[in-house]
């Protein structure tokens, strides 16, 4: 399978270098695939899960709200947070889901509706890549 | 010349000094390379935002944006990033001077501190501080850039402001850090510096649209710029403070150098003043002088 090199870079470090045979990405207009040979494209990505696929083998992570560049010789996704399930801390993701359900009751302005409702998805999304422990052959 | 206890105690207290100081930069040193390393990731990431958002807004048309948009007053609102703590040099000072200059010329503003030493400054000179951050100076994460960011696009939605600047200290090298003022908002093209030199230079489709991806853009820019300036302005401060230290363990190495001297000097002539005194004295009553004296005192009673 024909292979492309991609990267995934947040602010405090670089998650993923590689050769890869396609990533999956939680685009805003819907999930798509990423495979060698992709029209040179940006997405804006929410909050979920990426899967990426190496050596046949595919992957889970968590990625928060960023975007995916589609270049000609290789990929790079960009995002404020990434995380592979271990290093999910569910707590925390526990927590921040009931801090933001408890925002959205509330429901002041629409600025802070937002702004929660991505806390709300982020939290989500973390806790699904924990519990979902997607790995090839299991 | 000085008595040679106090001399002794100025080489005592000089040595306590030193040994700070050479904690201090070694302190430094560990600090600095640890937020160097920081800022090295960031960059990446935050040139790559730029350069996208840039494309974006330069080969796009019918864009719309609240934070792109020019409001029609000029109230300014200054976000002015120092250190916690002096002994750094200049550091502090030319940061500071450089935000209050601009202030002059632009006489309606809000401003926001992050650290204490540009509160205190601030607060010297009589200017109301109205928002501070504290805690996000020494180490920056992203959690404080977004707590920050979120905060200012609040203040900056009520309409309390038209533009907003960012006053920091850029690092360039470990010896050369200079105050910088970027404009945050609104976002003009021309303000984004794009240092970056994409390989590809095809046109690049957006999906589901630009205007989506701006969207996401946006405050990804935001929060990058404010965490970019925190690390610039923490890898600076560290880095000045090594600075300000190793010039201190030098002073203190030549102090302790001429004040060693002198003790030495003093015991060795005070040394001598002593045989002298003792070999005196033995010669003195070894040739019975005294009694010769004494004589000598009785006949010419």
């Amino acid at each position: 399978m024909r292979t492309f090199f991609l990267e995934i870079i947040t602010p405090e470090k670089t998650f993923f270098r590689g050769e890869v045979e396609s990533i999956n990405i939680p685009s805003v207009g819907g999930a798509c695939t990423v495979m060698a040979g992709h029209q040179p494209m940006v997405f804006a990505v929410e909050p979920g899960a990426i899967r990426i696929t190496a050596d046949g083998k595919t992957r889970e992570a968590f990625m928060s709200e960023g975007f995916v560049e589609v270049r000609p010789d290789e990929t790079i996704a960009f995002s404020q947070a990434v995380e592979w399930p271990e290093d999910i801390n569910e707590r925390r993701a526990v927590d921040a889901k009931e801090r933001a359900e408890e925002q959205l009751r509330r429901n002041r302005s629409a600025a802070e509706y937002r702004l929660n409702r991505v806390a709300l998805a982020r939290a989500f999304a973390r806790l699904k890549v924990k519990h979902h422990n997607y790995m090839s052959g299991d | 010349m000085a008595d040679i206890t106090e001399i002794k105690h100025r080489i005592k207290s000089i040595q306590d000094t030193h040994q700070i100081t050479k904690a201090m930069e070694l302190i430094s040193v560990a600090k600095m390379r640890k937020a160097i390393q920081k800022q090295s990731y960031s960059s990446v990431y935050l040139d790559s935002v730029r350069y996208t958002l840039k494309d974006i807004m330069l080969h796009s048309t019918d864009i719309h944006h609240k934070y792109l948009e020019h409001r029609s007053n000029n109230r300014a609102a200054y976000i002015v990033v120092a250190g916690d703590k002096g002994l750094a040099g200049a550091f502090n000072n030319n940061v500071l001077n450089l935000a209050w200059e601009h202030m002059q010329e632009h006489p309606v503003h809000y401003v926001i501190t992050i650290g204490q030493m540009a509160r205190a400054y601030f607060e010297a000179r009589h200017q109301t501080v109205d928002l501070e951050f504290t805690h996000a100076v020494a180490s920056p994460t992203m959690h404080d850039a977004r707590g920050i960011t979120w905060d200012i696009l609040d203040l900056y939605d009520r309409n309390l402001m038209d533009e907003v600047y960012v006053v920091f200290t850029r690092m360039h090298t470990t010896a050369l850090h200079e105050p910088t003022l970027v404009k945050l908002l609104p976002i003009e093209a021309k303000d984004i510096e794009v240092d970056l030199q994409n390989t590809y230079s095809g046109q690049l489709s957006y999906d589901p649209s630009p205007k989506e991806v701006l969207n996401v853009l946006v405050p990804q820019y935001l929060i990058g710029v404010i965490y970019s300036a925190l690390i610039h302005s923490a890898a600076s401060e560290h880095a000045a403070r090594m600075m300000a230290m190793s010039n201190a363990n030098k002073n203190a190495e030549k102090m302790l150098d001429t004040l060693n001297l002198e003790y030495n000097r003093l015991r060795q002539s005070s040394i001598t003043t002593e045989l002298l005194d003792l070999s005196s004295g033995r010669f003195f009553s070894e040739n019975n002088l005294h009694q010769k004296v004494g004589q000598r005192h009785g006949k010419a009673r």
